[in-house]
This record gives C-alpha cells, structure tokens and sequence, in this order.
C-alpha cells in the first residue's frame, strides 16, 4: 500500500561564515539578470532559457555544474528557474551577474565537493530527475548517465562497472532511490576491485549483491 | 551395495563387527550417503515423476527393515535415516508435495477395487510419513484442497470414513487451522443435502419448476473451499429459471447472503432419443449447452454447486452446449461460441469432449482431434453405445496443465503477502531492527522454505512502499515507519 511520502525537508548547507545580507542593489542586479533568461510569459527560466544561460556561461548544458548550480538553487522541476529558487541560488553565491557567476562555478565545485554537502548534492541529483509526479524510480539508461556525470571523475572505476552491469542485467528495469545511495555507500566503503569486505548477508540492496557476483565472476574467468 | 542387495544378514554381520571396534560412525555416515544419493536419483528424475511417491515408499520400507534386520533399531541410525529422507525430499521444491498429494486423490478416489480399508489405512500413514519431511507444506495443502473439492463435488470418494480418517491424521501433521477449512467442506455437503430435501418440498419447487428436470444444488462457503475461476456462460432458459427459483428458495432460508453461481465444476445427466436407442448421457454443464435437435433431451437432474456468503454456482458447461442442439441441426464453431458465451479454450475442450473422444455426441466437420475456428458440429444420428449411462465429462476429473501452474502460482503468491505480514509484524513490535536479527527472526517465524534472497526482495519492496527505512546513521538497521 502506498504510504504518505516523505519530503525530504531544505538540505544542510555546509558551515560557512554567515552569509551576508544581500544589499537591495544585489537583489536588484539578480532580479535582473533573472529577467534576462526568463520566459515571461511563465515567469520562470525554462530550458531554452537554461541553455541559453548555459552557452553564455561557456559551459555544455549537460555539465555536472549546471546541476550544482540546481542544487545550490534547490530547483525542484528539471530544466526550470523559478525566481526564488534563482535568488536563493545566486544570493549564496554572490552573484549577481553572468561574469560573477562565472567566478563563483569553481567555488561551488569545491563546496559541493566537501563530505557533507555531497552526499547531499548526490540524493538531490537523483530527485531532480524524477520528472513525473509521484515518479519514485529512474529508468537504467538515464541512471548511467547520472551517475556518470555525478560520480564518474571521484569513482571512475565503480561507476564504469557498475553501469556495464546495470547494461546488461535484466531483472531491474528501473533504480529507486534506495538502490541509488546505497551504491554511493558502495563505493565509499567497498575496496575495489577486490571487494573483500563485501558482505551479502549484511543489508545491502539486492541489485548490489547481484553486482558483485557479477564482477567476481568476472575476475575468476579472467 | 549392500543395501541395494537388501543383504540384511550380510549388513548385521558388519554393523555387530563394526560396534566392537567402535566404527560404526563411519558405518553411519556410509549409510547417509547412501540413502542420500539414491533417494536424490528418485526425486529428480523427472521422467519418473509418475511413479515417485510409490518408489519413495518402497525405499523407506526397505531402509525401515534394514534398521530393524540389521542395525538392530540403533536410535543414533533411526535418526540419520530421518535426516537422510528429510534432505533428499526437499532437493526438489514443490514437486515432491504436489505428487503426493495426487498420490492420496487416486488412493481416496472410487474405482480402486481390491484395497481392503485396513490396507488403504497401511497405506495413507506410510504416505504420512513422507509428508513429515517435505518443507513446503503449503503447496500439499492447495492440492490436496483441490483435489478434495472435486472428489466431494464430484461424489468420487471412494469411503467417506477413510476421508475423515486422513483429515484427522492431516489434523495431526498440520494443525487444525488446515483441517479446519477441510472439514468445513464436509459441512458444506452435508448441509447441501438437507437443503436440497427441504428445496424439494418447498412450495417454490413444486409449483413453478419445470417438470422432467431434477436439480440438486451444493451450497458451498467460500472461505472452505479452493477459489475457481470465474466463467461466463449464457445459460439456456431452462436453466436460468432453475437458477432464479433455487435463489428464491435459499434466500428466504438464509437472509443477509450472497449467492453467485460460477461456472466450472458440476455434471448433469440428459435423457436423451437418439435413432438407435434411449442413452442417459453424463455430462458437463457445458457440454449440454451443445447437444440436440429433433431428440429432446430432457434433463434429469443436475448437480450446481454455490457458496454461500459469496455463494457460487457451479454449472455444468456440457449441458450448455448440448442444449443448444435443441434448436438447431448444424452449427458452427462460431455459432456455439456466441450462443453460450463459454471462454474459448474452455469451450474448444467441451467440443473436443462430446466430438472428438470415444464417446461422440456430436459429430464434427470436418473430423479430427482438434477444433479448430471453421469447424462445425452436428448432433450424431448414429450414435450407438454399449450401456445404457454412458460417461462423457471424462475431460473434467483430470487436471489441466494451467490449473497445475496456477495452484502453484498462487502458493508462492501467498508466501509473498506471509514474508511481508511477517516483516512488517515484526518491525511494529521491534520497532527498531538489526538486518541479521530480522533474517533470523523471519527463518524462525515462516512455515516454508525461502532463501534469504527472497526475504531481502520483500524487504526492499516494504521499504519502496515505506514501511520501513534504512537507519541513517546506521545502514544494517531498520527503522519501522509508523
């Protein structure tokens, strides 16, 4: 039976020194620079408004720093701005214009990078790719692609598998967020390529069992 | 080599020889793996399933002598024997379980002439005894339920008393919650017959029933009995007023139920004028449907069967088909198919059964086992036939390949609704729970045989439907969401 969900409540932004009061001229240039990317006609930035942004920001639209950007902003629908979720965003950051949003792109890299924001950035960006309401699974192809770009240059090796094995595996046509963090916990606590301490009987999601069965049958035939 | 030689003296010899030396553990283990290996090439052969049940019994019966003959009842061997027996029989899931339930149905089914009750007795307790060791009970029980329900609906019991002897024994193994629903059928047939007496001097059967037509009606509750599947059926009028006026009659009776007919199960016998003689025809429900034309077939009686507090009907689907022959001298496939409104596969079997058999009713055109969708049927002009009561609904005491793999089904689909029951019982007393602490608590609490791959499906699923959650700060717990 499907129970009332649980909203996950606003992220803990890591500690930093206390941000500043934005001035009233800040809030000015942002509601400006909104302006500049929106779509009037809905009051939000939407896609062609995002890649425009993107191209000005000399960043590809599918950069993993667009999605740091969302989750700085705690967008909720992909491939929209609404006008708080861009205060919000650029307010924390400072940036008030395209060349000081260009400036802050690699500070932002390094907040989301510290331990306790990405563990957090990482469950954001599966949310933000549940489209549908009451979506609650993402389907495998957009999976690799996400964890890829989410994952890929911390754990290249584990992400490489495992989308190999998500490729062709057939019992799981779609990965719930219950699959998605716990395979993030896989690849902090799980020596690879070895897998050593790997424990099926331990409570670890079924798909992962199924994972590393996989690789170690692998290893033995090679 | 011994024991396949049944070399009883040859075998005390070595177990006196080996107790002197105190070696007879190794004779123990020898003899483990023997029972073992040659108990595993009973059960898995699949092309002997037919003969397993009575293989297995022949085995234990030798491997029981040699104790007593030879290893001079030893209670150390008796129990080695026993978990022998219990690990060789649960090699092979379910079917083990299902065999020996058909094992039992032929035993309790009429027709086994020569089986004194004492034997039939011997017999039903050796089968006991292999039952002990299968560990998915479960599955025994829907066939045997099934089974059953045919045998009492179909009046097929050989002796009531060795039916009620083997529930007893079954109360004994499995518990009264089983038996319970068993004996409830009992009831059901027995209360059937009251109030088909009572139905018969009823005002409403003497006054408004088709005369030439007899009816006896079995009242089944739903929760006893097997669940069958629903089957649409256009009824001939005949039938449907039966129907209307048996409904009054029982409703009057019993307020505040629920009467549904369904159509499986259930036989009818027609009086019926062929050219070369009057025959009594013993069909199915939807074989009446089917037959007819310028002979009338007057209906003699007819066996229904419905639940009640959902009560179902059971027609007869012969019956249906036959009738329509009333009407009409030829008809297609298609015709029959439309006048009766009888599932397709359901009623390609029923025409098989009256056309296609030894017994042919009907004739099709053009001739052949199959039926096929240009296929038409004529009512047989020369049908001629030894006896009098001639049998035609031999199709419906034999078991389809789907009803099989649908009993089945729904056992493991009932695992499925226990584990989860079971999980989330647990997780609402513990409130909190390690991973390896519920693994355990769940082998402890389930009656069936399950792999902890399946129980970690079953969790992930509750926690998909969140019931549970991981613990933050701790994954190897679990946390019951209230």
């Amino acid at each position: 039976m499907p129970r009332a969900s649980k909203r996950k409540s606003d992220p803990v932004r890591s500690s930093e020194p206390a941000p500043k009061r934005a001035t009233a001229k800040e809030v000015e240039r942002i509601d400006n620079f909104f302006a500049s990317y929106a779509n009037t006609s809905i009051g939000m930035i939407d896609p062609e408004g995002v890649e425009k942004l993107c191209s000005d920001l000399r960043v590809e639209h599918t950069d993993v720093r667009i999605l740091m950007l969302a989750w700085k902003m705690n967008a909720k629908k992909q491939g929209y701005f609404t006008q708080d979720e861009w205060r919000t965003g650029l307010k924390s950051l400072h940036a008030d214009t395209l060349k000081k949003l260009k400036k802050e792109l690699p500070e932002l890299e390094k907040e989301v990078a510290k331990q306790n924001n990405f563990e957090d950035f990482y469950c954001y960006s599966f949310r933000y790719c549940l489209t549908e309401d009451k979506q609650k699974s993402l389907d495998i192809e957009s999976v690799c692609m996400l964890l890829d770009l989410v994952l890929g240059r911390q754990f290249p090796l584990q992400v490489d598998s495992f989308v190999e094995y998500l490729k062709i595996q057939k019992e799981y046509k779609v990965i719930n967020m219950d699959q998605w963090t716990n395979f993030f916990r896989f690849c902090q606590e799980i020596e690879f390529p070895d897998l050593q301490n790997y424990d099926a009987c331990q409570a670890w999601p079924l798909i992962l069992d199924n994972f590393v069965d996989w690789l170690r049958e692998k290893l033995t035939a090679a | 080599m011994l024991m396949d030689g049944n070399r009883t003296q040859d075998l005390r010899r070595m177990y006196t020889l080996f107790s002197r030396v105190n070696a007879l553990e190794s004779l123990r283990q020898a003899l483990s793996s023997y029972i073992r290996k040659t108990g595993q090439g009973i059960v898995m052969d699949e092309e002997k399933d037919k003969d397993m049940v009575f293989s297995l019994l022949e085995f234990k019966v030798s491997l029981d002598k040699i104790w007593e003959d030879s290893f001079s009842k030893n209670d150390v061997f008796c129990n080695t024997i026993k978990e022998a027996f219990e690990h060789l029989i649960n090699l092979r899931q379910n079917r083990p379980a299902e065999l020996i339930a058909k094992f039992l149905d032929e035993k309790l089914r009429a027709g086994n002439k020569g089986t004194s009750e004492e034997e039939l007795e011997g017999t039903l307790d050796k089968v006991l005894v292999l039952f002990r060791f299968i560990q998915g009970k479960d599955v025994f029980e829907a066939f045997y339920k099934k089974d059953l329900a045919k045998r009492l609906l179909l009046g097929k019991s050989a002796s009531i008393d060795a039916e009620k002897s083997m529930i007893s024994k079954l109360k004994t193994e499995c518990g009264s919650q089983f038996t319970n629903k068993l004996e409830g059928m009992f009831k059901d047939i027995e209360l059937s017959k009251e109030i088909n007496e009572s139905f018969k001097q009823s005002s409403q059967a003497r006054t408004k029933l088709p005369s030439g037509i007899e009816m006896s009606v079995h009242v089944l509750t739903t929760g006893y009995w097997p669940t069958y599947p629903p089957m649409d059926v256009c009824l001939p009028h005949e039938l449907n007023v039966y129907q209307d006026i048996f409904k009054e009659f029982y409703l009057s009776k019993y307020s505040g139920r629920r009467l549904m007919w369904q159509n499986s199960l259930g036989h009818c016998v027609l009086k019926a004028e062929f050219p070369k003689g009057k025959k009594e025809l013993a069909v199915s429900l939807f074989q009446v449907g089917c037959v007819l034309c310028s002979c009338m077939v007057a209906i003699l009686s007819m066996m229904f069967s419905s639940h009640s507090n959902h009560v179902n009907g059971q027609y007869v689907i012969q019956t249906v088909v036959l009738m329509l022959f009333n009407d009409a001298q030829k008809l297609s496939f298609q015709d029959i198919k439309d006048a009766t409104s009888i599932e397709d596969k359901e009623l390609r079997r029923t025409l098989q059964s009256l056309a296609c058999g030894k017994i042919r009713v009907l004739q099709k055109i053009p001739k052949g086992r199959e039926v096929d969708d240009n296929d038409s049927f004529m009512f047989n002009d020369g049908f001629t036939a030894p006896l009098y009561r001639i049998k035609v609904n031999a199709i419906q005491l034999k078991e389809t390949v789907e009803e099989n793999a649908s009993t089945t089904e729904r056992v493991f689909q009932d695992r499925q609704y226990q584990v989860d029951a079971a999980i989330v019982r647990i997780m609402k007393t513990r409130k909190v729970l390690s991973h390896t602490l519920l693994i355990t608590e769940l082998f402890q609490q389930l009656k069936f045989p399950i792999k902890p791959v399946d129980l970690k499906k079953r969790i992930e699923s509750l926690i998909d439907r969140e019931y549970l959650e991981r613990d933050k700060s701790n994954p190897q717990i679990y946390n019951y969401l209230a």
